[in-house]
């Protein structure tokens, strides 16, 4: 039901929902985190939020935050690898008998902020109370606000066995749980080798929990939300060379997008990555990579008195994406371009059921995704950004609609400073404006929808 | 008409201001490491990002962190470094500074830093050489020559035992090497700090690397700044290789020289002499 | 025991000759006086040497004591350099070998003197073997093994400094290597007299130092072959 509700960037209902579903990127994985959730959450919220940023870690080791971060949360090469090793150092003092015992690896993370919302072409109506008054019309909200808040603890249960467990919550307070998993780390004492298990985010090249946006609009990757490519439920293969410049990996994962409580049916997911890095000298390491997920999602469900049985999906039907990625360094300036193609079946694509026909003339639904981001790093406590991203659908399920029907670009800018920099806690000051325009409204689906993002939040964490 | 704006006050007052913070005029300092050449310009800003917090702004092992961490970070004033190819009381290479930051020194808070480039590195090292005046002035000294390392044999084994004996290394380390020796628990460093012996029960990995090779350096350049004197004056090189040999017999590791003596052991032990003060059955 | 003491007194008077007369000719002034302290001096205590059998049995009935602050009668001070540290106007460098030694666990003489660059023999006469380790921060530090019977190893400072020097086998070995740049200087004995001679016409400032009291400076004008006096007194705490 999650990827049906999903699939609605090629669907036949061209109605508002699918404007109201691509304007919240981060509502869409608000949603799947939550597993179709029951609460409205709007666009106007940031609902999740994401952090990887641990003072815990710094802490423990006695390092500054930016030794393992380009700007925390973003992970520099260091960081990388001391993540690959399994949060550990590898200098004979990572299991939890060294530690202090007054030492707790545990994390809060929430940003405080002040932001501004604003939608065009939005349903309104002209006279307030009137229903038959209802038209285009432009909707803006500002104030402050909380953001979601991060409570991570992560760390070694032993030497080479480690563990993360995220409990996060809205800026409600409601809580869901966006990871949770042990890892067994360099099996066989090989770094090739390393097994992980529970609810985890999927190792891309770019990781979106630990990229540097935070806006309503900003916040998230437009590519990464017409598809599972975050938080998955399952078990992954991986390992990667001596300084974690080769990098590989290997999930099965149940189809569910993360949702917990086995709502959907009982077929698997794949998901391959593979990522090089090299030794750029001055310039930096440069890092290029691909990745490929490969799925299949019910289409309908046994039921019980008419009613959907969850967990007993049927009718499976396949999508796939497949891209490419890379993170490179010119000295203090930062690229992260990705490519990505998509491709659902028709019947996910037009939330058929399988055991009905498909409704006349449809077909896969495709479409191409990119982005390009910017990092500039004036210093390791000051960085501004900037990224352009793209959705182009280059096939729609239903032939009748436009071809650039939800089609998307998405503009976002911002700078971070970080006022302190050392082993104890952090802080940032966030500034972030985004803009993204999709084709198709609630009116007509060759309108160009903008919704935008002000946003200046104070972020840290400890 | 707008006044001219006074350029040289500026560029002066800048100046000035950055010689207030630490920046150092006329920082030409470089490293060579193989072919790559490191310059402390860039390096200074590598050592902001990775090594301030605990070696401090000044080099002087005084960073934020320095207090809560043991074993101290070190001082890159005084020029003073446990893990060289050099003799005692010499400078180490570029490349000696460049394998320290790469390998890390386990047991403590000083990471690999195996993932940064190598141009970071040897940019680092560069850096790390402007805080004592001593690179300006003294040269590195020659590394030491370390002859082929001859197979294990139980005699080299003996032999070696016989120099730890006679050199009397259990007086620190122990006759057991367990780090228990009569002066251990009053050895200090060079800032008067309490520093242990190496313990070899518990097998782990040399602070100057894990080879055979790493070994012989340590007893043969010194550790300086630390107890750890150097025996270049009073072992001989050949005999240097049957200390390492005997020394690898007191790890718990599966060495080539722990199964020869494991199995020499089994029906000799007899024979042996106790390590330890003279009159004790040497 | 006789010999040993015969060549611990020959060791002594070479040294004060070599110390008195550093290259330069007699003639000249000279600045002489007497080092003595006032108020409570520390006790020194004796030393627990139990770890190295060997010197518990070479001091046996004459127990060592520490030696950071030693006294004479008259309230003198001991082991006090005293030095011209401005004014000199130089000498030819020094070329003869100060020897120090390690016997009984002590380090004799416990205060010695080189100029820059002067030939410095270390002796082991223990039947053990000491680890020299000089803690110096201008000069390079190093840390020398020297096993019983081992020749004794040529070392040379180059840079002006007081370096302490230890061994970390004995913690309880504690001694100076001070390298100055001048001929003109004397270390106290048990009388606390020193005398500074064969200096030109000048104006010299003479310092005096006590590893635990400090340094002192008094400013003296040499104008022909007088004799000058000046004496140094250090205010001692108990602790």
């Amino acid at each position: 039901m999650v990827r049906g509700f999903l699939r609605g960037a090629g669907s036949v209902q061209g109605s508002w929902l699918v404007s109201g579903v691509v304007t919240g990127a981060c509502l869409i994985g608000a949603l799947a985190v939550s597993g179709g959730g029951s609460k409205a959450y709007t666009a106007y919220s940031l609902a999740v939020h994401k952090t990887k940023a641990i003072p815990a870690f710094a802490r423990k080791y006695g390092l500054a935050c930016s030794a393992c971060h380009t700007a925390w949360p973003e992970l520099n090469a260091f960081g990388q690898r001391f993540r690959d090793n399994g949060y550990q150092l590898m200098n004979d003092r990572d299991s939890p008998i060294w530690q202090n015992p007054s030492y707790i690896p545990v994390t809060f993370r929430i940003t405080p902020n002040w932001h501004r919302e604003s939608a065009t072409k939005q349903p309104v109506d002209a006279v307030p109370g009137n229903p038959a008054t209802t038209g285009p019309g432009t909707l803006t909200v500002s104030g402050f606000d909380l953001s979601g808040m991060d409570l991570w603890t992560a760390g070694t249960l032993y030497k080479n066995i480690s563990f993360v467990l995220l409990p996060s919550s809205d800026n409600t307070g409601a809580f869901h749980f966006e990871a949770a998993f042990v890892r067994f780390d360099n099996l066989w004492n090989s770094h090739w080798i390393n097994f992980k298990v529970g609810k985890f985010e999927l190792d891309n090249l770019v990781s979106e929990k630990r990229f540097l946006f935070l806006s309503g609009n900003g916040g998230a990757y437009q590519a990464y939300h017409f598809g599972p490519v975050t938080d998955t439920l399952g078990f992954t293969n991986f390992g990667r060379g001596e300084n974690s410049y080769t990098r590989y990996g290997i999930a099965v994962l149940s189809n569910t997008d993360g949702a917990v409580g086995l709502p959907a049916s009982q077929s698997y997911d794949t998901y391959l990555t593979f990522s090089h890095a090299i030794d750029a000298g001055a310039l930096g390491v440069e890092r290029l990579g691909a990745y490929a997920y490969i799925g299949r999602r019910p289409t309908y469900f046994q039921t019980s008195g008419g009613a959907p049985i969850p967990g007993t999906g049927l009718g499976n039907k396949s999508f796939y994406q497949v891209g490419v990625a890379g993170d490179f360094f010119f000295g203090d300036l930062e690229l992260l371009p990705l490519f990505l193609h998509a491709n659902d079946n028709a019947y996910l694509a037009t939330s058929t059921a399988g055991n009905v026909a498909l409704p006349a003339g449809a077909r896969d639904a495709k479409w191409n995704a990119a982005f390009l981001e910017a990092h500039y790093y004036i210093n390791p406590q000051l960085v501004f950004t900037g990224r352009y991203e793209t959705v182009r659908m280059s096939q729609q399920a239903d032939p009748a609609l436009p071809s650039d029907l939800g089609n998307i670009d998405a503009y976002s800018g911002g700078v971070r400073w970080y006022p302190i920099m050392f082993s104890r806690a952090g802080l940032s000051w966030h500034t972030e404006v985004s803009a993204v325009r999709t084709r198709g409204s609630a009116f007509a689906a060759t309108d160009g929808v903008w919704t935008s993002s002000v946003f200046s939040g104070l972020d840290f964490d400890f | 008409m707008r006044p001219k704006t006074p350029v040289a006050a500026w560029v002066s007052g800048v100046v000035i201001l950055l010689s207030a913070v630490g920046a150092r005029p006329g920082v030409a300092q470089e490293s060579h490491i193989g072919t790559l050449t490191g310059h402390a310009a860039a390096g200074k800003k590598v050592y902001r990002r990775y090594c301030i917090l605990c070696h401090g702004a000044d080099g002087d092992g005084t960073g934020e962190n320095a207090m809560w961490i043991d074993p101290k970070p070190r001082d890159f004033t005084l020029a003073v470094f446990k893990c060289r190819s050099t003799p005692t009381g010499t400078l180490p290479t570029d490349q000696d500074l460049f394998d320290a930051m790469t390998r890390g020194f386990v047991t403590t808070n000083m990471p690999q830093w195996l993932p940064l480039t190598h141009q970071n590195r040897a940019d680092a090292v560069a850096y790390i050489k402007t805080f004592s005046p001593k690179w300006k002035t003294l040269k590195p000294g020659t590394p030491i020559t370390i002859p082929p390392e001859p197979v294990a044999t139980i005699e080299s084994i003996l032999r070696g035992r016989g120099l730890f004996q006679k050199m009397e290394c259990w007086k620190c380390h122990g006759p057991a090497g367990h780090g228990d020796g009569p002066s251990a628990a009053t050895l200090t460093d060079n800032k008067d700090r309490p520093i242990p012996p190496y313990n070899f029960s518990t097998g782990s990995r040399f602070k100057c690397g894990v080879t055979n090779q790493d070994l012989y350096r340590v007893f043969m350049t010194g550790l300086d700044g630390t107890p750890m004197p150097s025996f270049a004056d009073d072992i001989k090189p050949a005999e240097g290789w049957d200390l390492v040999h005997f020394l690898r017999t007191m790890q718990p590791l599966n060495t080539p020289e722990a199964a020869i003596w494991k199995t020499w052991l089994a029906s000799h032990a007899q024979e042996l002499k106790p390590i330890g003060p003279p009159g004790t059955g040497q | 025991m006789r010999t040993v003491h015969i060549s611990l007194l020959a060791i002594t008077v070479l040294g004060t000759a070599a110390m008195m007369v550093p290259g330069v000719p007699p003639a000249g002034g000279t600045i002489s006086g007497k080092v003595t302290y006032t108020g409570t001096a520390p006790k020194m205590k004796p030393i627990d040497m139990a770890k190295e059998p060997n010197c518990v049995t070479q001091h046996a009935g004459a127990p060592v004591m520490t030696e950071n602050v030693v006294t004479g009668p008259g309230n003198a001070l001991r082991w006090v350099l005293i030095y011209v540290s401005a004014g000199d106007q130089g000498s030819a460098p020094a070329t003869e070998t100060v020897r120090l030694d390690q016997k009984g666990c002590q380090y004799i003489p416990h205060v010695l003197v080189v100029q820059p660059n002067q030939p410095l023999d270390i002796y082991n006469d223990d039947p053990h073997s000491h680890n020299i380790h000089p803690l110096a921060k201008v000069n390079p530090e190093w840390n020398k093994s020297q096993p019983a019977g081992a020749p004794p190893i040529h070392a040379k400072w180059e840079k002006p400094e007081f370096i302490p020097v230890k061994c970390n086998v004995h913690p309880w070995m504690h001694g100076w290597h001070l390298v100055i740049a001048t001929a003109h200087y004397a270390v106290s004995g048990e009388d606390g007299a020193f005398s500074l001679q064969g200096l030109p016409p000048g104006k010299y400032t003479v310092t005096a130092w006590q590893e635990q009291f400090g340094t002192q400076t008094q400013d003296v004008t040499i104008s022909g072959n007088e004799t000058k006096t000046i004496n140094f007194v250090f205010k001692a705490t108990p602790y």
